[in-house]
């Protein structure tokens, strides 16, 4: 459609640049193409963005609920990284069996985040099942820095104090995935679709106090 | 603009409010429910769906709560009086998995107490599957040997799954008795057993008396005999398996045997 030109349009006239993009009619491949045509960096870039922003509300966990909607979004990206990150980190630390540690945590972690979705639906919760599993995986990041602190100064710290790192940032975990899971249950089921949170990463902190 | 066509076809037939696909929601719906008109995925893949286990997890927080101060109470045997006695599932799944957690974490502190100052410390959570399996096949199969003697008795009123529910909720017990159990000192364990054998298996036999209680004499006791035997070869093969040194050397853990387990005096080996 040139400039000036004018279209019959419903009662009236429709005049004016436009462009009509026929949304009905468009398919997968014309909108994939967009973003295709891109380079990589951005791509890559726009994604990193994502994961960074998401980390961000792990690590300053918000309560309201309403600043939380773009954590609706998911991605699968930032739990694998992070699943990875802390099973390499405990395989590493321990040299006799770092290959099965490294498939349980992995297991434990997904099989985890999978088994709490499927029982807060399964209370009554209207939670989507990728989101849920996608908000988890993201509340593992303070266990995370918790595994490598341990790991970089394990000469220097005795029992007592790797429980108190681990303990803090267990609590840290659950609390930044507390608004979220909470906001999503009834009042009278609120506490047992949160216990297997609970339940969840405090078997993962205890893999980080006996590196 | 669709709630415009809505005002707009109201303003014509007031009876018309729904739109379209609310109509179609409502046929499906009416679909569903109707037995002859549901399709082959409906009827057969039903149990693939959440809908289904649905009626098995309604409980409340309250509910949760108050069964598990129930089951701590050995006599009382009104566990099947507290919600209307409605089987769940959600109740012995989190408890069965607590425990396994708590167990699993009880025998590494064991361990590491009994540690020698030369020796270093590697945690140990290989056995994390084989306890998940034995807790996981001990859940399911007991309940469904006492359905089975439920049956022979022909007392139709528990189902399978309220032998699941008690089941489940009995192991409560368990829980803060798995992590005293880490104290390496052979008489606690000893006492801690014989209190949690004591425990569960009066909190089973004195909720089934109550279910039934109407029944003749011989059939009651065997009822609850089989209860305790279960419940009694059950306890002694945990603790053997999981709390004795003789464990902890066929593991290759631990170098030297610690002396003070109770077994090595029965069993004389030094």
């Amino acid at each position: 459609m040139t400039d000036n030109q004018q279209v019959p349009f419903g009662s009236g006239m429709f005049q004016g640049q436009a462009k009509f993009v026929d949304y009905a009619h468009m398919n997968q491949q014309d909108v994939q193409m967009n973003t295709l045509d891109e380079p990589v960096l951005d791509t890559l870039l726009r994604d990193i963005n994502m994961i960074l922003y998401k980390l961000s509300y792990v690590i300053i966990p918000r309560m309201k609920e309403t600043q939380g909607r773009k954590l609706r979004n998911w991605d699968l990206w930032g739990p694998l990284l992070l699943s990875l990150l802390l099973a390499m980190t405990l395989g590493i630390n321990s040299n006799q069996s770092s290959d099965s540690i490294f498939g349980t945590i992995f297991i434990i972690m997904w099989g985890g985040s999978a088994v709490i979705t499927v029982n807060a639906k399964l209370l009554g919760g209207q939670v989507s099942f990728f989101q849920s599993v996608c908000v988890l995986g993201y509340c593992v990041f303070p266990i995370n820095i918790a595994a490598v602190l341990i790991t970089f100064l394990q000469s220097y710290l005795g029992f007592f104090l790797r429980l108190i790192i681990v303990g803090a940032a267990f609590l840290w975990s659950t609390f930044s995935s507390l608004s979220f899971m909470s906001s999503m249950m009834n009042e009278e089921k609120k506490v047992i679709s949160v216990y297997p949170i609970f339940l969840f990463y405090m078997f993962l902190s205890w893999f980080c106090i006996f590196i | 603009m669709l709630d415009n066509l809505n005002q707009d076809v109201s303003i014509l037939q007031p009876s018309l409010q729904m739109t379209d696909s609310q109509v179609q929601n409502r046929i499906r719906q009416m679909k569903m429910e109707d037995p002859e008109e549901q399709t082959c995925y409906q009827k057969f893949c039903n149990l693939f769906t959440i809908e289904y286990y649905r009626e098995y997890f309604d409980v409340t927080t309250e509910l949760v709560i108050s069964k598990v101060v129930n089951s701590f109470n050995p006599f009382s045997g009104t566990f099947f009086d507290i919600g209307g006695g409605i089987p769940e599932l959600y109740g012995p799944f989190w408890i069965l998995n607590t425990l396994i957690f708590t167990v699993a974490l009880s025998v590494n502190i064991s361990k590491y107490m009994q540690l020698q100052p030369g020796e270093h410390f590697e945690y140990q959570f290989q056995i994390v599957p084989f306890l998940a399996i034995f807790m996981y096949l001990k859940t399911l199969i007991v309940p469904m040997i006492y359905r089975v003697a439920l049956k022979c008795v022909s007392q139709d009123r528990l189902t399978l799954l309220h032998c699941f529910t008690i089941y489940g909720y009995s192991a409560v017990v368990m829980i803060p008795v798995s992590l005293l159990n880490s104290i390496p000192n052979p008489a606690i364990q000893w006492m801690l057993l014989v209190y949690v054998l004591f425990a569960q298996t009066s909190f089973l036999t004195s909720n089934f008396n109550q279910e039934l209680k109407y029944m003749p004499k011989e059939k009651k006791y065997m009822i609850v005999g089989l209860v305790a035997v279960v419940q009694i070869t059950i306890m002694i093969l945990y603790k053997f398996y999981f709390f004795s040194s003789i464990n902890y050397q066929q593991l290759g853990l631990v170098k030297r045997k610690s002396h003070n387990h109770i077994l090595s005096h029965i069993l004389g080996a030094n």
